[in-house]
């Protein structure tokens, strides 16, 4: 049995991406360990910018949706974020038809997902510091 | 239980003993021309949720429990039935999944894709209606 852990995970500038590395499937088999995996990474690290890269996984249960909230739960009581991306069009639809879409944001392709999600953290604190001028004037 | 299935198969309630039927199942609906080779990702995910809910819901995972799955031509249709061994449950009580809940995805899916659903009454078998593939010329099969 394969040793690799399910996830690996890379610090690139203010974003943590999380490459899952299950090769061919997340079935109902091996999305505890996936779970375990993550849950163990994310816990006590506060306002984690995660995000989760799906580039190589060509199937996912409904099991996964489940450990992807309780990811999601427990990053964002940190005041963190998930986001996804890479996504293959079947699991794109899985996550429309179960409303996941509305949760989580998903980005296209891994290489653009980074800047992508640096630039949204850039805008939010722009928009915070606004906010904050706005209130002392 | 269904007419005349051209599958049929038991197994322990464990989901290590699935996957062997689960992709005999798969392997089974590719060669009766029921999904295109490479493309059961939907076929994949309904089995898959339905084996899972009778092991892990239906039989509690109980190993002396079996799980049935039977599959039947029906027309254009494959009818396909799970059954497990546990106390049955009433679909109706099963919430549509929302933005914060971690269950009631699968059935969700398996709604979503295929033609029909059906539990019976005793609510420990889920029946559902697998439409074939429109690539694959109609009425064309193995043995």
């Amino acid at each position: 049995m394969s040793t690799q852990p399910p996830i690996n995970f890379v610090q690139e500038g203010s974003i943590t991406v999380g490459t899952i590395a299950t090769t061919s499937v997340l079935d109902a088999l091996n999305v505890s360990a996936f779970g375990q995996c993550a849950l163990e990474y994310v816990r006590d690290k506060p306002g984690l910018n995660l995000l989760l890269n799906f580039e190589h996984v060509t199937y996912l249960s409904s099991a996964v949706l489940s450990e992807l909230i309780r990811i999601n739960d427990a990053v964002t009581k940190g005041g963190g974020a998930v986001r996804l991306c890479a996504l293959e069009e079947n699991l794109q639809e899985v996550f429309k038809i179960t409303n996941l879409d509305q949760v989580f944001v998903i980005y296209g392709p891994a290489k653009d997902a980074v800047k992508r999600y640096e630039r949204s953290i850039k805008l939010n604190e722009q928009e915070e510091s606004w906010q904050r001028f706005s209130k002392e004037e | 239980m269904a007419s005349n299935p051209f599958f049929s198969r038991e197994f322990p309630s464990s989901l290590e003993a699935m996957p062997e039927v689960l992709g005999h199942a798969l392997t089974v609906l590719a060669d009766r021309h029921w999904i295109d080779p490479g493309h059961e990702f939907s076929a994949r995910l309904c089995l898959e949720e339905a084996m899972v809910n009778a092991v892990t819901h239906g039989n509690k995972c109980n190993h002396a429990r079996r799980v049935r799955v039977e599959m039947a031509e029906e027309g254009d249709l494959c009818h396909i039935s799970i059954f497990d061994e546990g106390h049955g449950f009433n679909p109706d009580c099963v919430p549509p999944p929302d933005t914060v809940h971690t269950g009631g995805r699968g059935l969700c899916l398996i709604k979503h894709y295929m033609e029909r659903v059906r539990f019976d009454d005793a609510g420990n078998r889920l029946e559902m209606w697998l439409r074939r593939c429109h690539t694959q010329p109609a009425g064309g099969q193995s043995a």
